[in-house]
């Protein structure tokens, strides 16, 4: 060891990085998405190179080289299930996440940057998912696809050619398996592990928020160690084994007992190969679209439902300074804040079943009025959080469980 | 804060409703891809009534020989009836596949016979079954047949040997008549349909076979192992005040 040390700094990254890295000892639930959506990365790639050795990016030949997976490659089924259910469970660990960063304040002073950084993670990860939905060449990819890119060329000026640039065909084709399929594997994951790094490498400078939001850096014994800090390594290194392997059985079940999910992880109308000629009745993106999908037919101008859709998730990067309270955690914050965020939680939830839902008059008009309380959410914190009225927060942190 | 979540997610979950488009409701039907008895028949009206338009592109002959069942003698004796290109009997390896010609099934048809592996997973089991059911004599429709769940469908109704041809007398309410005996009653119908829909479902996903097995081992492992990790932690977190 002292051979490799004194060529490579092992023991001291171990040290720095887990055995005398300082966590809050107060984590609760939420906290266990960040370590299981690192481990949902690491299933993706395994799984994805594995896929890619038996799957063809031709689109003559992609449907029935996922078929043959599915059919004649040794377990080959259980690697495209654990893929395909890896991709939804990758956006609910993500959400889940997010959501725990708006509960306790995370993306304030000083983690701005670390905010920024999983929001472009974030991004990535939904073109990641785009570009991966088109490659089993079904119906629902062909035309989901199809709807998707179209949007583009809403853009005045230059949005056709940039749709034209972007499919590299007049329509769907060949051309754009082939590009998506280059994208998918490969650039996009290159992107996503850099971004991950530095998302890391930005919690580990700031050290972690916790349920009370309290900065426990703050208040250090007389050996510069955090009161209320433990060893990352092993205290939540062992609390993680248990979350994960809980996480697995939900995961495992979904993949052995119903990887379609009813239709929300794999769509029907996916199992019948891409037919340029024939329209499905009704497109819809896969569940973890379906919000910002409903935002965007919430519009009647093409454009400015695109422009709508486009800000929904941009709006989500200046959250740390259109929250303007000091206070972190959802704890000791005013029932205004509370209200707000269970408000914006329903719209959410609200317009994803509405994004997956054919249009109706009806539906159309509660979409435009979720649309208002998912916008109304941040205008309306923006406005309130300046003055907010809070409890004071403990020195120390709570312990609950 | 968990009970918070779970409650999101029984919301979520209850919204798991899904409409299926067609004129009549469907109709239930049993699949039981352990009933080996059932898959085999299927398997057998199929290659006899519906391959010789429809293929099974994406499965081959040789995986009946674990998952129904069946000697590979008996396959090649009774399950085989096309030929390759050489004009010898199809190898047992291969795709299930038939000679039509895209053409002339457009001619006689208007549409070429759609490849039928995944037609449960695409449509279900239960439209398969209702369609495979509800078609009725129609002297408007250029074949004599329309059919209840799909409206005009260009399909003939291949399978009137074994049911006969009935008329409606309520349309609506699933009334009718039969004009036409075939060599089977109205319930050994019926059960040949399930029979086949059965077969079709495990075409459509023959992992079914090995996943719902499998995954209550990897359950039972994971739920142990968790058991264990749990112990674990406790045992860590002792000292954590």
């Amino acid at each position: 060891m002292v051979w490799i040390d004194e060529r490579l700094p092992v023991s001291n990254f171990v040290k720095n990085h887990l055995s005398q890295y300082y966590a809050p000892k107060n984590f609760n639930f939420f906290y266990y998405f960040g370590a299981l959506a690192i481990f949902i990365f690491i299933l993706q790639i395994v799984t994805g190179i594995f896929l890619t050795i038996n799957y063809k990016p031709d689109a003559a030949q992609a449907f029935a080289s996922v078929e043959y997976i599915m059919r004649d490659v040794e377990w080959g089924w259980l690697i495209r299930y654990m893929h395909s259910t890896g991709s939804s469970f990758f956006f609910i660990v993500i959400y889940l996440h997010m959501f725990r960063a708006m509960l306790y304040g995370s993306y304030k002073n000083p983690r701005e940057l670390l905010w920024l950084f999983g929001m472009v993670i974030f991004v990535l990860l939904m073109a990641e998912a785009f570009m991966g939905y088109l490659l089993p060449w079904g119906q629902m990819s062909y035309w989901g696809a199809q709807v998707i890119i179209s949007l583009f060329s809403a853009i005045p000026y230059v949005g056709e050619s940039l749709a034209l640039w972007i499919r590299g065909d007049y329509v769907i084709s060949d051309a754009t398996l082939n590009r998506f399929f280059a994208f998918h594997v490969i650039a996009l994951p290159l992107l996503l592990f850099a971004l991950i790094y530095l998302h890391l490498a930005a919690l580990h400078t700031t050290g972690s928020n916790n349920p009370d939001g309290i900065e426990i850096k703050e208040n250090k014994d007389e050996n510069g160690i955090p009161r209320d800090g433990i060893p990352f390594h092993p205290y939540y290194t062992v609390k993680d084994i248990f979350g994960l392997s809980v996480f697995l059985i939900i995961f495992a079940f979904v993949i052995f007992f119903m990887p379609e999910l009813g239709g929300f992880f794999l769509e029907k109308d996916n199992f019948v190969p891409a037919d340029p000629l024939k329209t499905p009745e009704h497109i819809m993106p896969v569940w973890y679209f379906t919000p910002f999908y409903a935002i965007l037919r919430a519009i009647p101008d093409k454009l400015g439902g695109v422009l709508a859709m486009g800000l929904a998730i941009f709006v989500l990067f200046f959250m740390p300074w259109i929250d303007r309270c000091t206070t972190k955690s959802i704890r000791y914050r005013s029932t205004t804040y509370k209200v707000l965020l269970t408000s914006f939680v329903i719209s959410f939830f609200a317009l994803g079943y509405i994004g997956m839902s054919a249009a109706t008059p009806l539906l159309t008009w509660i979409g435009r009025f979720f649309t208002l309380v998912y916008f109304g959410f941040f205008v309306a914190l923006y406005f309130t959080s300046v003055n907010e009225k809070t409890k004071d927060v403990p020195d120390r942190v709570t312990m609950h469980d | 804060m968990i009970r918070l979540f779970t409650g999101i997610v029984c919301i979520f979950i209850s919204s798991l409703s899904f409409a299926a488009s067609g004129s009549i409701p469907l109709k239930p039907v049993l699949i039981d891809l352990n009933n080996k008895g059932s898959l085999q028949r299927g398997a057998q009206i199929y290659v006899n009534n519906c391959l010789g338009c429809h293929t099974l592109k994406y499965q081959r002959y040789v995986k009946f020989i674990d998952h129904l069942s069946l000697s590979k003698e008996a396959i090649e004796n009774n399950l085989i009836f096309t030929t390759d290109k050489n004009g010898q009997p199809t190898k047992i390896g291969s795709l299930i596949l038939n000679s039509v010609n895209p053409d002339s099934a457009k001619e006689a048809f208007g549409v070429m016979p759609p490849d039928l592996t995944l037609i449960v997973r695409s449509r279900g089991s239960e439209w398969l079954y209702t369609f495979l059911t509800s078609f009725y004599k129609d002297e408007t429709r250029p074949l004599g047949v329309n059919n209840a769940l799909y409206p005009n469908v260009s399909m003939p109704h291949v399978l009137s040997w074994m049911e006969g041809l009935k008329q409606p007398v309520n349309l609506e309410k699933d009334q009718y008549e039969y004009v036409v005996e075939g060599t089977m009653t109205d319930k050994e119908y019926k059960k040949s349909i399930t029979d086949l829909v059965n077969f079709l479902a495990y075409v459509s996903e023959p992992a079914q076979l090995d996943r719902y097995r499998i995954g209550f081992w990897v359950i039972l492992f994971l739920a142990i192992f968790s058991f264990i990790a749990f112990l674990l932690k406790i045992e860590y977190w002792k000292d954590v005040k």
